[in-house]
């Protein structure tokens, strides 16, 4: 073989198929995303409107227990569509999870760009995909863990809190408009973060862009709509389009007349622009292929 | 000769690890090598001596003053970090003239001293590159120039070498003779021991955080008297010279190879050997092509010292 | 002191010099001139719907002034306030200044004070520009170009003041920038809302305080920013922030001086 470079070269060999060739990657990203000094303080604050919820869910099947309750409407605590909504797409639950990607996902990229990793790892037998689902399924397992294992369980409490399984026979669409919408806040979330975190090789800079974006793209919708009262003006908004399309998958009313689908194809095409950016950004730099 | 850098109980912890353990030394002007296998502490000590961390216990005086915060002694103390980093968005003449500039010197004093800097370490050719564009050897350089642009009295290269290409090594090698032939102060770390003894044979040893020997690299050598001397002659006949020294009281062990023209002899008293083989090698008329000391070095002292 | 002032501006010039021409300062110019592209939207939609509800000075005092204030400038700060040590620190280039002979507080000043020269600049730019696209119909109004320069000096003031704290911050904490987050986006944002001296543990309380729809007292559209708001006299608020500005950069290079920072391999 000849000697193309000092240094690492693209793997030339044949790529042997095998379960999950990704799941190293993962498991690494989870691991130090453990090992961040403050991280396990940090995501268990972020599931604490998953307790809270569930909570709620036990509380809605022990009302006569906890008179206090009954004083407000009776609504308050019925936990149907909306109470799920209301999870999925509340302001602290979402601001927490920005925190824990910035903590657990800033890095991700930016790290192995500032370090020349991009080169170690093309030089063992990953192919890109690989590289990049590694990556993801790092930020799906704390997303997942924040929206839909919260999701589910407040299901399967409902069912056992009630000792039926009437709440499944009323919506027995429910599990899936969980595991929809969990998928799609969670991919997006993901690409959102990858995509942030292959701009810069400063962790610092992208942990201050992944807020700064979410942020700013919800205040800008507020100042113009303050301003002009467009609806249109929350597809400028990452929590604005959450917010409609978690509307269409719980069945509930809209927050803004927008048609979901605007909302959805806006997510969406985010999804694919930060796909292509990636494609770009994910190669193995100075090696001669 | 007064020494210029001293230290005195110098100790550091990080946390619950020992860096540096109780070196107490002094150093004089002339090019002293600092010598130890990675984590002996090397970096540590260096650190120390440029006030980067503050001694858990101890001092560290140069020219009778206490580093820590100090600051205006940085006139005299140029120092080249061991790891790779820079401000990537500067060209390299960026770099060294921002960094001179701090010293107060003029402009003109600034632009003179960076271009000789450059010139010296060759990177006059590619000032106006962005550092980020530079390859290993070229930043190595660059670390180098900012050392010793501001011509200071006291020189501290922690691994100046690593990354360089022999015409590089040899280069830097060069500027420290220079350095000490002038008068100056040059401590310079390694890992790499025959790199140090091209230098100097003024040592430290360090390991896991303690001095093993402070010294010239000979004499310490002879003080290892657990390890007896191996001096290797290569000639025509070595059994021939094996059977005649075999019965001298100062030869310990004789061992034949591994040429198949050489003799290892070991001794305890080299004097005493060096004075027999000589005549020897007359009387019999032996044909010898080469005598030599394999353990008459850095690292055979060194793993000697470490108990290898 | 001479010498001091010297190495101040030196490291001033050092690192004006490496901020001017960074990706990053480009990045935050974008950033702050998103109000400028927020107006140019504004002023726009208002050229073809004449019937906008509310007005162009009304806008600028109320919502592109809001926003610089309770956002922007915070953002602004955060980053480029840690940055002062954490920069040096992440990058390993903070032996290069700590082996000159300058004073190490100087260096903490000297990167602050080019970094607040930045963002002072990238501010008014944005401010300067937005004021003229919303009130192009009334460029020699007087009045607005003051209210408009008083507002200035406060984003100034609180760009400053928040620099400096975060300066502080930088010097101690590895994880800065979470901090900060929680701080300007927590803190701040919660307390200053607090009825009584609680609202006085925060440093937006007094830059509210200094701004001019407060003093006066109006209640526009959007002036829901300015709800349960106790201000501060002017007088009051201006030399709190000016000590806290002070108190924060002197502490700050205290510890700067007194630490010795480790780089992480």
């Amino acid at each position: 073989m000849p000697i193309s470079e000092q240094g690492y070269s693209h793997w030339q060999g044949t790529f042997v198929e095998r379960r999950w060739p990704w799941w190293p990657i993962t498991r690494l990203g989870i691991r130090l995303a453990f090992k961040r000094k403050f991280f396990k303080f940090i995501f268990s604050v972020a599931l604490g409107p998953a307790m809270l919820f569930s909570a709620g869910v036990y509380v809605s099947e022990r009302l006569e227990d906890f008179q206090s309750m009954l004083r407000g409407p009776s609504r308050f605590l019925e936990v149907n569509p909306a109470y799920f909504k209301s999870y999925f797409t509340n302001e602290p639950m979402l601001f927490m999870m920005v925190i824990v990607l910035v903590l657990a996902g800033a890095g991700l990229i930016c790290d192995d760009l500032k370090y020349n990793s991009l080169q170690l790892y093309f030089s063992r037998p990953l192919r890109k995909r690989d590289y990049f689902f590694g990556k993801m399924f790092t930020l799906f397992f704390f997303l997942f863990l924040m929206t839909l294992i919260p999701g589910l369980l407040f299901v399967l409490l409902k069912i056992i809190f009630a000792g039926s399984f009437k709440f499944l026979a009323e919506y027995p669409w429910l599990p899936l408009s969980v595991i929809a919408f969990s998928i799609l806040i969670t991919l997006f979330f993901a690409f959102y973060t990858l995509l942030i975190s292959s701009l810069s090789k400063n962790r610092r800079y992208v942990s201050i862009l992944l807020f700064l974006v979410y942020v700013f793209s919800d205040m800008f919708f507020g100042i113009f709509y303050g301003i002009f009262h467009n609806p249109y003006f929350s597809l400028l908004s990452i929590r604005g389009n959450i917010l409609q399309v978690g509307a269409f998958f719980f069945r509930v009313k809209a927050p803004f007349s927008v048609p979901w689908i605007y909302s959805f194809l806006v997510l969406a095409a985010f999804c694919v622009v930060s796909g292509l950016v990636l494609k770009k950004k994910i190669r193995g730099v100075e090696v001669i292929k | 000769m007064k020494a210029v850098i001293r230290t005195k109980n110098l100790s550091k912890w990080y946390g619950n690890v020992l860096g540096l353990s109780d070196v107490s030394l002094e150093i004089e002007a002339g090019v002293t090598g600092l010598l130890g296998p990675n984590g002996a502490g090397k970096s540590t000590f260096l650190k120390l001596l440029t006030g980067q961390l503050k001694p858990s216990i101890g001092q560290v005086m140069i020219r009778d003053q206490n580093i820590w915060n100090n600051f205006p002694l940085f006139m005299r103390i140029g120092f080249c970090p061991e790891q790779d980093a820079f401000y990537e968005e500067m060209t390299g003449w960026e770099f060294l003239t921002r960094l001179l500039s701090l010293f107060a010197f003029s402009a003109e004093e600034v632009k003179a001293k960076a271009e000789r800097a450059l010139d010296f370490v060759e990177l006059s050719k590619d000032k106006d590159r962005l550092i980020r564009g530079y390859s290993r050897g070229m930043r190595q350089r660059l670390k180098v120039a900012q050392a010793v642009a501001h011509d200071p009295e006291i020189i501290i290269l922690d691994e100046p070498l690593n990354g360089l290409d022999p015409l590089g090594k040899r280069k830097v090698i060069q500027l420290i003779k220079e350095y000490k032939d002038a008068g100056k102060t040059v401590i310079v770390s390694s890992h790499v021991l025959p790199e140090i003894e091209a230098l100097t044979r003024s040592i430290i040893l360090l390991h896991q955080g303690k001095i093993l020997a402070q010294g010239d690299i000979h004499y310490i050598r002879d003080l290892i008297d657990a390890h007896p001397h191996m001096i290797s002659v290569a000639c025509s006949d070595p059994r021939a010279l094996a059977a005649h020294l075999v019965g001298e009281p100062s030869v310990l062990n004789i061992q034949f190879g591994p040429a198949p023209n050489a003799v290892v002899f070991e001794t305890r008293n080299r004097d005493v050997f060096f004075s027999l083989l000589p005549r020897l090698i007359v009387e019999q008329a032996i044909d010898v092509e080469e005598i030599t000391s394999p353990d008459d070095n850095l690292q055979a002292v060194f793993d000697y010292l470490v108990g290898k | 002191m001479t010498m001091t002032r010297n190495a101040v501006h030196s490291i001033f010039s050092f690192f004006f010099s490496i901020g001017r021409k960074a990706r990053k300062t480009r990045v935050f110019f974008l950033i702050a001139g998103l109000p400028v592209v927020a107006a140019l939207i504004i002023r726009v939609n208002q050229l073809f719907s004449p019937g906008t509800p509310v007005e162009g000075p009304e806008i600028f005092s109320n919502v592109i002034m809001a926003f610089n204030l309770q956002f922007l400038i915070l953002v602004l700060a955060l980053f480029y306030g840690t940055s002062v040590c954490s920069e040096e620190l992440e990058g390993k280039t903070l032996t290069y200044l700590t082996t000159r002979p300058v004073a190490k507080s100087a260096i903490i000043l000297g990167k602050y004070a080019a970094s607040g020269v930045l963002l002072v600049l990238m501010v008014t730019a944005s401010v300067i520009l937005s004021f003229l696209i919303l009130n192009i119909d009334r460029l020699f109004d007087f009045a607005a170009w003051t209210a408009m320069l008083k507002g200035l000096s406060v984003l100034a003031l609180g760009l400053l003041c928040y620099m400096a704290f975060f300066t502080l911050i930088g010097t101690f904490l590895k994880k800065s920038i979470l901090f900060g987050l929680f701080f300007s986006f927590g803190w701040e944002n919660v307390v200053q809302y607090f009825p009584g001296s609680t609202q006085k543990f925060t440093i937006m309380h007094y830059l509210k305080s200094l701004l001019p729809a407060a003093s006066t007292g109006s209640t526009g559209k959007l002036s829901f920013l300015l709800f349960r708001l106790e201000p501060s006299s002017a007088g009051a608020a201006r030399a709190t922030l000016l000590l806290l500005t002070a108190a924060f950069l002197g502490l700050a290079c205290l510890v700067f001086s007194k630490k010795e920072y480790i780089f992480e391999d």
